[in-house]
């Protein structure tokens, strides 16, 4: 591939090939493709001299970091304290158990990211979700999961319109 | 030369000399897990700690890696020690449950068992001390495996959690695990020597004699570079394992008669 290793050599000179500067270089990296994949971290190891245990190390350490892509949609779910009270662990068990997603994780079918944070300050309207920014106040497990099912058809009818 | 006092016993070693030499100049056992003499002491496990008396207060140290540069009173059996160490081992037992190492230490150590939950994660019975990374990235230079994550989901792993495309199969790792959880395999029948729980598979020299499996190639050629023994004799000699070496070298001295 060697459009990739342009981009890695591009990133590279930016530091001056300094492996001091391996996290920037890592969060550039991972701007470009929206996660770091693998072959990427290797040829990045191979430029900087590094093992790519290191770079592993890294990229595992650092939440901010991911190194699988994200799925077309970005759903969080608030489980702070308010929300935990509320029902939150509930709703997400619920998304685990129907969509095979762990918090942290990405749905096979790579329709979305799911994200558990602590507090998204509107704790008033508890249990809070997001989805791709949008703010869905006082949820419950089955209403979450219409709210993700819906995600689902839309999905599926864009990708349709593409193909047509 | 600073003297050490440890529990009354005095004793004399070079600045800079960590309170663990001390003690053992000194005959006093100090139970250790992540010290090694081939490594920097990164003083991760916590099992060695003692009490150094600093005058108004005392304090817990780790005795792998306390330095010392003045003259300093220790305590290797006060109460207050001996149950921050105890307290530490329960938890490592909790971590470790299966680790026989462990057990013994444990044992020697006076401690029945652990009152803590065993951890049930996907790197069980490793105490993340940390040794098997230092080892494979000072000693052998590979840095093959390292720490992935952090908190409570911190584990020793290869990159991607895939058999490992660096390690040499030396076994170096399975040698300084203090808990034994790291093992070096063999697979007779594929000629392969696996570093378990990574996985990583390298395939073995075999003895051109007898078949026996002797090392893997980038073992060998790690330890030429190293010693920088590079003849050719000496080369066709590593393709036997010790046992054929043994016997040809003497079946040449006896051709050459030299013990006639």
């Amino acid at each position: 591939m060697p459009e990739d290793s342009e981009i890695i050599e591009q990133i590279v000179d930016r530091y001056d090939g300094d492996d001091g500067m391996l996290i920037p270089m890592m969060q550039d990296l991972q701007a470009e493709s929206g996660y770091l994949p693998a072959d990427q971290l290797r040829c990045l190891g191979r430029h900087l001299r590094l093992p790519l245990s290191r770079l592993y190390a890294v990229a595992t350490f650092y939440s901010s970091f991911r190194l699988a892509p994200k799925g077309a949609h970005e759903v969080t779910l608030c489980m702070g304290t308010v929300c935990y009270l509320k029902g939150s662990a509930s709703i997400s068990e619920a998304i685990t158990r129907e969509f095979q997603v762990e918090p942290g994780g990405t749905t096979r079918d790579r329709l979305f990211s799911f994200q558990a944070v602590n507090c998204m300050g509107a704790c008033a309207v508890a249990p809070v979700m997001t989805v791709d920014g949008k703010y869905y106040n006082g949820v419950s497990p089955a209403s979450a999961l219409e709210i993700l099912y819906g995600l689902t058809k839309e999905h599926v009818t864009a990708d349709k319109e593409e193909q047509t | 030369m600073p003297t050490v006092t440890i529990d009354g016993c005095e004793v004399k070693v070079k600045r800079d000399a960590t309170i663990l030499d001390a003690a053992r100049k000194a005959g006093i056992w100090i139970p250790t897990l992540c010290y090694h003499p081939a490594v920097p002491s990164e003083a991760t496990c916590r099992l060695c700690m003692v009490e150094l008396d600093r005058g108004e207060w005392k304090q817990l140290v780790t005795a792998c890696n306390y330095p010392v540069r003045r003259d300093i009173v220790v305590y290797v059996s006060s109460e207050r020690a001996k149950k921050a160490r105890r307290g530490v081992m329960e938890l490592l037992l909790a971590r470790a449950p299966e680790s026989q190492e462990l057990k013994a230490l444990a044992e020697r150590m006076g401690v029945k068992g652990t009152p803590y939950p065993n951890v049930t994660d996907s790197q069980r019975n490793c105490i993340l001390c940390g040794l098997c990374v230092q080892v494979c990235e000072q000693i052998i230079g590979k840095a093959a495996i390292s720490f992935a994550g952090r908190g409570a989901e911190r584990t020793v792993a290869a990159p991607f959690r895939q058999p490992s495309e660096d390690c040499i199969g030396c076994g170096a790792c399975a040698a300084i695990c203090p808990v034994g959880t790291i093992k070096v395999r063999l697979h007779k029948e594929q000629q392969e020597v696996e570093i378990s729980p990574f996985k990583s598979r390298v395939k073995l020299l075999v003895c051109q004699e007898c078949g026996t499996p002797i090392v893997s190639s980038e073992v060998s050629e790690q330890v030429l570079r190293k010693s920088q023994i590079d003849w050719q004799e000496f080369r066709e000699l590593l393709r036997l394992c010790p046992k054929c070496r043994r016997s040809q070298t003497s079946a040449r001295l006896r051709a050459a008669s030299v013990y006639k």
